[in-house]
């Protein structure tokens, strides 16, 4: 028989582990009536009477499930159950990497919950309430302008986030310096000085993103090491976008990084791309006194431990 | 009529009580009474009360009820002796219940109307404190007095163990009297009208937290409250780093107690009290020891122009600046006065005293306080007896002969009224280090000088020279520099 | 301003700018390390905030970018005035309440006092440079300090270190605006810039 389906379905939430009982729409509970999960009828062992009893449901039993009646197969009753869970406490990171233009917060789920969620966020600063422009992408993020520069009053951030089966919200109190941490320093290139053994020249550029390094001048930190080393030799450089590394070991190729912080405020950035480079070599004469030589030289050198990022570099929780 | 009682408030005039037994409407009531078989008085009422005077020894009593129309149909009769009489004092009425916010204390004010009763009669008091809107009993306390048949006024301090400003405290009495001559039952009077001092959470702005800026001594146990605006709540109070339960006293008022409070930091201990809606609150508690008694006072003069008292001071107080321990040094027999500026980081306590024009004889009393107690010192100075001269400076040493020298020396201080005794340290390569004493009358600001014989000729020698009081030694005085001389050829 | 004159004074200019960078970034960082040792020695919790305090230049600033050189250096000089007084009146009251027992804080607040008062000189010299002249003080006698319970005076002291430590990074970025910018430029964007150098 043909199944006259015009009934217009509904979506149904429910959490995993619930227990859920479908009614045939109107249908007496005596009535005779056929379910179908997806199109595929299911058997009476989950029928009681005309009701659908679905016992601590998973994510697998999410679906459409439909009730027609026993004898004219009319649709009776259509829901699109969807199972899931309500959201855990979001994690909310803020950041400014363009100041002091302004910031951005961004969000995710620890665990996802398997069915749509609304997030909301709201800016407190002091009285005043800011507002938070969404971007289009990435879609968990937005963006606020700093109406004011060096105030001690602090930033409150508060995310909520919804679905059907539940809320839950998280709050980040920050000042305006604390969040500030510029993006990587960009096109860094690293160069051998011909007639320079030693001598390796490296330069790169501020992160395009950071608005006005004039007047709000980085300051970098640059690591490098030879491959065949795991201890990095560290360089922190107040001012310039360019660094002779004087002491490299002679003809081992080594790897280099860059970080930026502002010049007073906040933290440093993430390392840049790490590029690699070899310092100039003359042609080899005679192979055995370069390993010699080499032997000797390993030992000299004692590395610089400095404090630059990633070294203990404290970072409060959600804010960098 | 039934269950006649007679109650008298001051042993001349009782009032008669009863109850009609019968539901019917009834009009009047006739009361007859005859008091130690005199002549028996009526009088009609409509009350089932009637004030009479108190018999010698019994009064017949004849009670007639009669309906609205006037036709008598009840009567009773009654025999009251002295034993059925009961004695219960009027309620006592309080004059004034006053608050020293300072000191957290209620003194309560109320006559003892003492004229209304014989003479010398014991009466009890007791006193009930109540606080919070739910006027939850705090404590009850005895008092005792004695009646002078004069109205007496009482006066009775209690200290809280919270902050007046907390909430709002009430206070009533009442009292017995033991009226030993009386036969009858006697009873405590009824609790006085309520006296309220109300708490800063009565009123409109009232808010804070309390107590504010208090100095306490180790050990004590101590009530903040935060009281705050209507519609607000507190979230936490803490007393230093630590939150501590919060005890309700009221919509507006909340309170913390801490126990056994530890000495705080120079800056004291912070309580702060948070608030919903970012409010916060707080005060600040100096926690530390009251003054030791000082040990070892002792009182000198190195010049005759000043007198130094030293002292050690015992355990630190653990408070500083305008909290530390203040010390004085007041001289009795002149009534002089001199406060002392003491650094409390400094082991060595010094005050000084100016001498004063014909006058030997010292009685020091030190004075030693600060906010959490007091206590003092004394000493009795014959100052001559307690010289210990400055060092002697500007030591010269000019030759008289091969074997003689003659010293001079200047000691800053006026000794004129005193015999000076100094040593002379005489010390060569070639021979044994010796001591030389001569005595001398003391000068004002004076240069002394002393002759040395028996000396070798043609002798390095190195000289020095020390001083004390002559009559009454008491210290010498530091070793003057040492001065090197050789002296002339044989 | 005869033309001899010019490369001299933008010179001097650029001296007194870099010079005051450099005593900017050493006060903050002692406005920092003083803020430690506040915070612990009046037992406050570091995370305490603390609303506007009166009497206390705030160094928020709304639409910065657009000041001109001389309305930084004017609103820079009223501010560290106006801290020199707040200082002075925070050692007052440190010797009053902690007497002798404070062997650390008064000195560092006596410092920090000490550098306030140098810059405060420094930006008048730079205002002179702008042929403007510093503004005389107004009045002799600094306002006196609001009646406050302990706690609020604690309180009070840290908010005024705070905005003092903003202050600071605040008066960085108008040093640098100004070095940018070079003397007697009203409007931004005019005027040759000397680079800086941006040593410790």
């Amino acid at each position: 028989a043909q199944r006259h389906s015009q009934q217009d379905s509904h979506i149904q939430y429910e959490r995993v582990g619930a227990d859920v009982t479908m009614k045939c729409g109107s249908m007496d509970w005596d009535a005779a009536v056929t379910w179908t999960a997806n199109g595929t009828d299911i058997d009476d062992s989950h029928l009681n009477g005309s009701y659908l009893i679905l016992k601590n449901v998973d994510l697998t039993q999410s679906g459409q499930y439909s009730c027609y009646e026993g004898s004219s197969w009319h649709l009776k009753y259509q829901t699109n159950l969807r199972v899931g869970v309500p959201p855990k406490e979001p994690v909310l990171m803020c950041r400014s990497n363009n100041y002091p233009k302004g910031f951005y917060c961004s969000w995710h789920l620890p665990s996802p919950t398997y069915i749509p969620n609304s997030f909301n966020i709201s800016v407190i600063h002091g009285t005043r309430e800011m507002v938070c422009e969404k971007d289009i992408f990435p879609k968990n993020r937005c963006h606020i302008r700093y109406l004011q520069l060096f105030s001690t009053v602090k930033y409150k951030v508060t995310l909520t986030v919804t679905n059907a089966l539940g809320k839950n919200s998280t709050t980040l109190t920050f000042d305006e310096f604390a969040i500030v941490k510029p993006d990587p320093p960009e096109s860094v290139v690293a160069k051998p000085v011909p007639n320079n053994p030693r001598r390796l020249e490296v330069s790169w550029q501020n992160p395009s993103s950071w608005p006005d390094p004039e007047s709000f001048p980085l300051k970098f930190f640059l690591r490098y090491r030879p491959l065949i080393l795991d201890q990095w030799q560290h360089v922190e450089l107040s001012d310039g976008t360019s660094h002779t590394i004087t002491d490299a070991y002679a003809g081992k190729e080594y790897i280099i990084q860059v970080a930026a912080k502002d010049n007073d405020i906040g933290t440093w950035s993430d390392w840049s791309v790490a590029v690699h480079a070899t310092p100039w070599t003359e042609e080899p004469k005679h192979l055995t006194t370069e390993i010699q030589i080499i032997g000797e030289t390993l030992t000299q050198h004692k590395p610089l431990a400095l404090r630059g990022p990633g070294y203990g570099d404290p970072s409060a929780g959600g804010v960098w | 009529p039934q269950n006649l009682k007679c109650v008298t408030h001051n042993l001349r005039k009782m009032v008669c009580t009863w109850d009609i037994s019968s539901k019917r409407r009834h009009g009047q009531t006739e009361f007859c009474y005859t008091i130690d078989d005199v002549i028996p008085k009526c009088f009609k009422t409509k009350e089932k009360k009637v004030e009479i005077p108190v018999p010698g020894s019994s009064t017949t009593v004849k009670i007639t009820t009669y309906s609205i129309s006037g036709t008598a149909f009840a009567t009773r009769h009654f025999e009251i002796h002295k034993k059925d009489i009961s004695f219960v004092p009027l309620a006592p009425r309080i004059l004034s219940l006053t608050p020293d916010f300072s000191t957290s204390t209620l003194t309560l004010k109320w006559s003892d109307n003492g004229s209304a009763f014989p003479y010398g009669l014991d009466a009890s008091w007791e006193i009930e404190i109540l606080r919070k809107e739910t006027m939850e009993d705090v404590t009850r306390e005895s008092y005792n007095s004695k009646l002078t048949h004069e109205d007496i006024i009482h006066s009775w301090n209690w200290k809280s163990d919270m902050p007046l400003e907390c909430t709002s405290h009430y206070a009533r009495i009442r009292h017995y009297i033991n009226i030993t001559q009386f036969d009858g039952h006697k009873d405590w009077s009824d609790w006085s009208p309520v006296e309220v001092v109300p708490g800063k959470d009565t009123e409109p702005s009232g808010s804070g937290l309390f107590p504010q800026d208090t100095v306490v001594a180790v050990g004590s146990n101590v009530t903040f409250c935060c009281v705050h605006e209507e519609g607000r709540q507190v979230q936490r109070m803490s007393y230093g780093a630590k939150d501590y339960p919060l005890i309700r006293l009221s919509s507006r008022s909340s309170a913390i107690r801490v126990l056994n409070a530890s000495a705080s930091d120079a800056s004291g201990t912070n309580i702060v009290c948070r608030m919903s809606e970012n409010g916060m609150d707080g005060t600040v508690l100096f926690v530390g020891y009251g003054p030791d008694t000082p040990e070892d006072l002792s009182c000198e003069t190195s010049n005759f122009v000043i007198i130094k008292c030293t002292w050690k001071p015992g355990r630190a107080s653990g408070l500083y600046g305008v909290r530390g321990t203040k010390y004085s040094l007041i001289e009795s027999i002149s009534g002089k006065n001199v406060s002392c500026e003491v650094n409390e980081m400094k082991k060595e306590r010094v005050c000084g005293f100016p001498v004063l024009a014909d006058q030997k004889t010292y009685s020091f009393v030190l004075g030693v306080s600060n906010p959490i107690g007091q206590t003092e010192a004394s000493l009795l100075v014959d100052l001559n007896q307690r010289v210990n001269p400055e060092t002697p400076e500007k030591l010269t040493v000019s030759e008289n002969s091969s074997t003689s020298v003659r010293l001079r020396w200047f000691i800053n201080g006026s000794f004129a009224e005193i015999r000076l005794l100094c040593q002379i340290e005489i010390s060569s390569a070639h021979s044994e280090q010796k001591l030389h004493n001569v005595s001398m009358p003391g000068g004002k600001f004076s240069t002394y000088t002393a002759q040395l014989n028996a000396l070798h000729p043609y002798t390095k020698y190195r000289f020095r020279v020390r001083c004390s009081a002559a009559d009454h030694f008491w210290r010498w005085s530091d070793w003057s520099g040492t001065e090197e001389h050789t002296t002339l050829e044989a | 301003m005869a033309a001899a004159d010019i490369p001299s004074a933008a010179l001097r200019h650029h001296d007194l700018c870099s010079r005051g960078i450099r005593l900017a970034r050493k006060m903050r960082s002692d406005v920092t390390d003083l803020l430690d040792i506040y915070v612990e020695r009046q037992g406050l919790d570091a995370s305490i905030s603390v609303a506007a305090v009166d009497g206390v230049p705030a160094a928020a600033a709304e639409r910065w970018a657009e000041q001109s050189g001389t309305q930084r250096l004017l609103d820079n000089l009223a501010a560290y005035r106006a801290f020199r007084t707040l200082l002075a009146q925070m050692l007052e009251e440190q010797r009053e309440q902690l007497g002798d027992a404070d062997a650390e804080l008064g000195p560092a607040l006596a410092a920090v006092l000490l550098q306030v008062s140098a810059f405060a000189y420094h930006l008048e010299e730079l205002l002179e440079l702008e042929s403007r002249g510093a503004p005389a003080e107004e009045g002799s006698e600094p306002p006196a300090p609001p009646r406050l319970s302990l706690f609020e005076q604690k309180l009070r002291g840290l908010g005024v270190l705070r905005e003092l430590a903003q202050w600071a990074v605040r008066s960085v970025r108008d040093l640098r605006q100004l070095a940018k910018h070079g003397p007697g430029t009203t409007l931004e964007g005019s005027g040759t810039a000397l680079g800086l150098p941006e040593s410790q």
